[in-house]
């Protein structure tokens, strides 16, 4: 039996790659992409997850081997500045595009070509 | 002493944050002072490649002192000093060029950018670490998003959002990949993964390194997800366009390399180097047959940038000796010829406005030193006799028929054919048609030339860079040697 998180996970990122490949206006592509940027996220945190126990934070009562694993937590924690990153730079170009095009239709952008 | 390596990533991420500092007082000096902190980064690097190659033993940079596999470690072997000092370079000649090249503001950004990509290649490079390796990766890929969009026309803002959404879908597969490898082994360490590598269940092993070879071969433009690369090069500034080629490409290259040779114990290791022969050999056709119909000159040069990325690629996935020394010694010669050659179609762009074909009519008689070192590049870029690509592509040729692939050795030549064509062409125009005043040379055709006579130069005696890249090539090969090198606490002696 798969894991619920997994599976919620993994379907998160295709859901994301869905939208990325199909919709035809810029800023579902961009939503999409920020959908599989939080499906990775997911899967990252799911794998550190160590049934019953509590967050890796040593205070009274919390011992380091009550805690999950608090590497994937740092990763995550990095991995989601970054996607906050590219999805401002990302937004910043499309706000480019459409003062320049006057549309947001990927079908319409396609001034370089060959 | 050996710590002072880490003065690599830490001063040009120093001196990127002083630009706002620097920008209050005077516009003028940022650019000299992009010069400035090249230079010093090139001097750096060029102690850390004499102290490399003299002791012949890698130099490991421990981030606040904990021993790997707890702590990150830069890991600066033959390979990476090498590499790190071309990319200083190359960032050193493109910070003179900017003084030309880019006049359009804000120039405090343009500088803040430039020293952010010299950083994440070089860390990309010199880490030891695969959740660092992306985290420098994305350094890479955010600044060049950036600096593609630099110019603020609708070309250069469609350009970087191609290689926005392909970058984003690359860098998420890469995480994936991480976190598959993790979750498998409990490691983020390059050294202790490759201990555990015989360990790793066969079907996490490849998906894993399948993610991670997807991921990494958007930032390496290697065939289905290259399609943003010839946008970016023809939109992007001048300057970035050749640190694009001559080293952002080579250290995704380089990353896709070192993963894939870290765990070629594990098991399904042979399916993805299939995988990746496919890949290279597919870059290849398709990027010099495109190459082969453009009208506009750094959009040609782009396609066969990407052809001959293609070639190193295929080099590194033949899995022998040979091929990988080969590969290296390739990455090294195009990193010259393409900086040659971009910089020179750059400043004829500058200097006459755009980068048409028609503009390159008569280039012999209106700027004979830049004309001259760009049919050298072109030349050496086919690979004739006596310059320094010949050698290079005469190995991997001879890498991948001894390697017992005869299709991909011949497509590969074909490939090469199709490229003298639209080289000589462009060759043709610069000398025998045309006319046209003398334009003005300035620093920028000193330049050229200096690059010109060191590709002469290997050329002519290839032997001593080729001692230089064994080792190197040594470097990324040999597991064995890179797992004795990482001293892992609480893991054997």
């Amino acid at each position: 039996m798969i894991s619920a998180y997994y599976f919620g996970a993994i379907a998160l990122v295709l859901i994301g790659l869905y939208a990325v490949l199909v919709k035809k206006n810029l800023l579902k592509i961009l939503i999409g992409l920020s959908i599989m940027e939080t499906g990775v996220n997911l899967l990252l945190i799911s794998i550190g997850y160590v049934s019953g126990r509590s967050a890796p934070i040593l205070s009274e009562g919390i011992t380091a081997s009550k805690a999950v694993d608090p590497i994937p937590q740092a990763l995550v924690l990095t991995a989601i500045v970054i996607g906050v990153a590219t999805t401002a730079m990302a937004l910043s170009v499309a706000i480019i595009l459409y003062e320049k095009y006057g549309t947001l239709n990927i079908e319409e952008i396609r001034r370089l070509r060959g | 002493m050996s710590q002072v390596a880490a003065l690599l990533i830490a001063l040009p991420l120093i001196s990127a944050f002083f630009v706002p500092v620097l920008k209050q007082i005077s516009k003028n000096l940022i650019k000299p002072y992009l010069v400035l902190i090249t230079l010093v980064q090139t001097g750096i690097a060029a102690w850390v490649f004499n102290e490399v190659y003299s002791t012949g033993k890698p130099i490991l940079v421990y981030a606040g002192g904990w021993k790997p596999p707890v702590g990150i470690n830069l890991y600066i072997g033959h390979f990476a000093a090498l590499f790190v000092l071309i990319i200083a370079i190359v960032s050193f000649l493109m910070a003179i060029f900017s003084f030309k090249a880019v006049n359009i503001e804000p120039i405090d950004k343009y500088a803040m950018l430039f020293l952010l990509l010299m950083l994440g290649a070089t860390g990309m490079i010199a880490t030891g670490d695969i959740f660092n390796l992306f985290v420098f990766m994305e350094i890479t890929a955010i600044t060049a998003y950036a600096l593609t969009a630099y110019n603020k026309t609708g070309e250069a803002a469609e350009a970087s959002m191609k290689y926005i959404v392909l970058g984003g879908i690359g860098s998420s597969f890469f995480l994936i990949g991480v976190a598959l490898l993790y979750g498998a082994t409990g490691t983020l360490n390059m050294a202790q993964l490759a201990e555990f590598a015989k360990s790793i269940n066969p079907v996490v092993a490849q998906v894993g390194l399948a993610l991670i070879v997807f991921g990494l071969a958007v930032e390496a433009e290697l065939f289905p997800l290259n399609a943003w690369a010839p946008d970016a090069y023809q939109a992007a500034p001048h300057p970035v366009t050749v640190m694009f080629s001559a080293f952002v490409v080579k250290a995704g290259i380089y990353a896709l390399a070192r993963l894939l040779y870290l765990l070629q114990k594990a098991s399904g290791w042979s399916s993805v180097l299939r995988l990746l022969l496919i890949m290279a050999t597919l870059t290849v056709i398709f990027a010099e047959l495109s190459a082969l119909r453009q009208k506009d000159v750094k959009r040609m040069i782009a396609y066969s940038s990407i052809g001959q990325i293609g070639l190193v690629a295929l080099a590194f996935s033949l899995g022998t000796q040979a091929g990988v020394d080969a590969g290296v010694f390739h990455m090294v010669n195009h990193a010259i010829v393409k900086a040659l050659l971009f910089l020179g179609v750059g400043y004829v762009g500058i200097t006459l406005g755009g980068t048409k074909l028609e503009n390159f009519e008569g280039l012999g008689r209106r700027m004979p030193l830049t004309a001259l070192a760009i049919t050298i590049g072109a030349i050496a870029t086919v690979g004739v006799p006596l310059f320094n690509v010949f050698w290079s592509k005469l190995r991997i040729i001879l890498a991948t028929l001894n390697a017992g692939f005869l299709w991909p050795a011949i497509l590969v030549l074909f490939a090469s054919v199709v490229e003298a064509v639209y080289y000589f062409r462009l060759v043709h125009r610069i000398w025998f048609m045309g006319t046209g005043e003398r334009a003005k040379e300035g620093v920028i055709a000193g330049i050229l030339i200096v690059l010109a006579i060191i590709v002469v130069a290997i050329g002519i005696d290839p032997t001593p860079l080729w001692n230089i890249v064994t080792k190197a090539g040594n470097d990324l090969f040999n597991v064995a040697t890179y797992i004795k090198n990482v001293p892992l606490m609480g893991v054997g002696p």
